[in-house]
């Protein structure tokens, strides 16, 4: 059984490479979201944060789904991170220290509660959907043009209406930058 | 000349069974030709960064009318300079590595790190020559602004890191900018994707070859809305990569290096070669997405290899830009983000707009004169409104006074 297994690794590493490079990004994923949830330090979390962002884009990419995997690193790594950061950076300290975040109160096992039941909410959806009766056979394949297609298609409404929610959202976000510019 | 055209690849294959009739297994001869691509193309660029760190002091002496760095040679040869990068490097490796003591260190060690990657990961997509792309990807554009992306993350760790204020001010002007250029910089690059049908560079390159009357090249950049969008591009492009005029993340003037201040040796040599190597990816893409590619601009000049001219037309992108820092005086922080979202965004948009009407106008006559109207009429009118503005007010402080 061994001999079997080590003679497989000499003949082609690179495919259990192949098969085994799938779990490292998984596991730096899971490991760096760990950290930013125990991290003290809000910086450091933030950027564990975004190390788990990084991890995601490459699992997806390596489960295939490339074009998700790019648009994930593109908005989450490129966008959100920022976002985080800069909402981290323009937050007075003391005031943070006194007031702690809204769940503080809750402690660790609170959050740990809330944490499973929305993982219970997301996972009773995600078997209650047609997909997870798929039989896992054929790996998938997403080509770019056909999830452009398909957006430019059947998805159209929904990403017509997405991009006016956007839109709201940016020139709400400008008013409310210039409100203390009024005398 | 078929054989020089080829050259690097037939090179590539004839080393690997040169191995392979020695009996070297089949996986280690695909890690080594993995390998070897990897190693040339870093190669390449890393040689393109050291000549350049000397011929930018060269050109920049030049525009001011002095000698540049003309000293360092080999032995008795002094080869006019062109040594100067081997002394910097020496330099460089040799000086003390400060880090501050209330710094947090792994961050501010991971930065330059940081910094690096996504600047070498990049040049993984870009088109090099005919049939020479390191990862042909379908999604490549996608690639390349995804991974661009970490650049930002880089920046503000070097800036919180060093626990300097300069340093936290230049990362927020730095970010702040980043964010601002991207969106006219991704606009102009989706107009290019859109005209040829795909996100794959080397899909765009191949939509731009031809001859329009057997002389004149069908560069995107020689119809209004290429033109138009191939300039937005270069300005957000000069901004993503810090360079001057917006290169106020590092004003010395204000804020002695930006999130630079607290770096020293190697560790700076490190960001000043990811923000070079970072220009030359972004000048590859505007070649790319632009300029033809590796198409020659002439059909009789189609014996010189492909990847000369991608080469050539990278280098001479890279010069403009030295050109551009040589004569145009740094921005203010909120003139540079006024035009970005004032100017350039609308600019993409009517570029966008254009590049639409030209396509479905038939890509004519008609396009062309439709095109240009819906170019150069927002041009126009966004051009007069500006220089009325900020051409003789009164400079208002908010917050400073």
């Amino acid at each position: 059984m061994i001999c079997d297994f080590l003679k497989t690794c000499c003949a082609d590493p690179l495919k259990l490479l192949g098969e085994w490079f799938v779990l490292l990004p998984a596991m730096v994923l899971l490991l760096s979201a760990a950290a930013a949830a125990v991290m003290r330090n809000l910086i450091r979390a933030a950027l564990c944060l975004t190390l788990s962002f990084i991890a995601l884009g490459i699992v997806f990419i390596t489960l295939g789904a490339e074009f998700v995997g790019f648009v994930q690193l593109l908005v989450y790594v490129g966008a959100v991170a920022m976002v985080i950061v800069f909402a981290i950076l323009l937050t007075r300290p003391d005031q943070l220290a006194k007031s702690g975040s809204a769940f503080s109160g809750l402690g660790p096992a609170g959050g740990a509660a809330a944490g499973f039941v929305a993982l219970a909410v997301l996972l009773g959806f995600i078997f209650a959907s047609p997909l997870a009766k798929k039989p896992l056979s054929a790996p998938v394949s997403a080509p770019v043009a056909a999830i452009g297609e398909a957006l430019m298609g059947d998805y159209v409404v929904a990403l017509i209406a997405v991009g006016i929610l956007l839109t709201a959202a940016l020139v709400g976000a400008s008013v409310l930058a210039l409100e203390d510019k009024q005398p | 000349m078929d054989l020089l055209e080829r050259a690097p690849i037939e090179l590539k294959s004839w080393f690997l069974s040169l191995l392979g009739s020695f009996g070297v297994p089949q996986w280690i001869l695909s890690v080594l030709s993995a390998l070897l691509i990897i190693g040339t193309v870093i190669g390449v660029f890393l040689g393109l960064f050291a000549l350049m760190s000397v011929m930018e002091r060269k050109i920049l002496a030049r525009a001011q009318n002095r000698y540049g760095p003309n000293r360092v040679g080999f032995f008795r040869w002094r080869l006019f300079g062109l040594f100067q990068p081997v002394a910097d490097g020496i330099k460089m490796i040799t000086k003390e590595d400060l880090v501050p003591r209330t710094a947090d260190k792994a961050v501010h060690f991971l930065a330059p790190v940081a910094m690096m990657i996504p600047a070498l990961m990049v040049l993984a997509i870009l088109p090099y020559g005919r049939d020479m792309v390191p990862a042909e990807l379908d999604a490549g554009l996608l690639y390349f602004f995804a991974v661009g992306a970490g650049t930002e993350v880089a920046v503000f760790m070097a800036g919180w890191a060093s626990n300097n204020k300069y340093s936290v001010l230049g990362a927020m002007r730095a970010i702040a900018q980043m964010i601002s250029y991207e969106i006219p910089l991704v606009i102009a690059a989706i107009i290019a994707a859109m005209i040829s049908g795909s996100l794959s560079p080397s899909a765009i390159v191949a939509a731009q070859g031809g001859f329009t009357w057997g002389f004149v090249p069908q560069w995107f950049v020689f119809t209004p809305w290429g033109f138009a969008a191939c300039l937005v591009f270069y300005i957000g492009a000069l901004a993503e990569s810090n360079r001057s005029p917006f290169d106020l993340p590092e004003g010395e003037s204000e804020l002695v290096a930006g999130h630079l201040t607290e770096y020293s040796g190697f560790k700076y040599a490190t960001f000043f070669m990811a923000e070079y190597v970072g220009m030359f990816a972004v000048c590859g893409m505007l070649v790319t997405l632009f300029l033809g590619g590796w198409q020659a601009p002439l059909p009789l000049l189609t014996i010189i290899p492909s990847w000369c001219w991608f080469l050539g037309k990278v280098c001479f992108v890279a010069f403009t830009m030295v050109w551009v820092r040589a004569t145009l005086p740094r921005l203010r922080i909120d003139h540079l983000l006024a035009f970005a979202w004032k100017f350039l965004l609308p600019m993409s948009f009517a570029a966008f707009l254009a590049a639409a009407c030209w396509h479905y106008a038939g890509r004519g006559p008609l396009a062309w004169f439709l095109s240009l109207a819906i170019v150069a009429v927002p041009y126009l009118i966004l051009g007069t409104a500006f220089s009325n503005r900020f051409a003789l007010s009164r400079r208002l402080y908010q917050f400073s006074e």
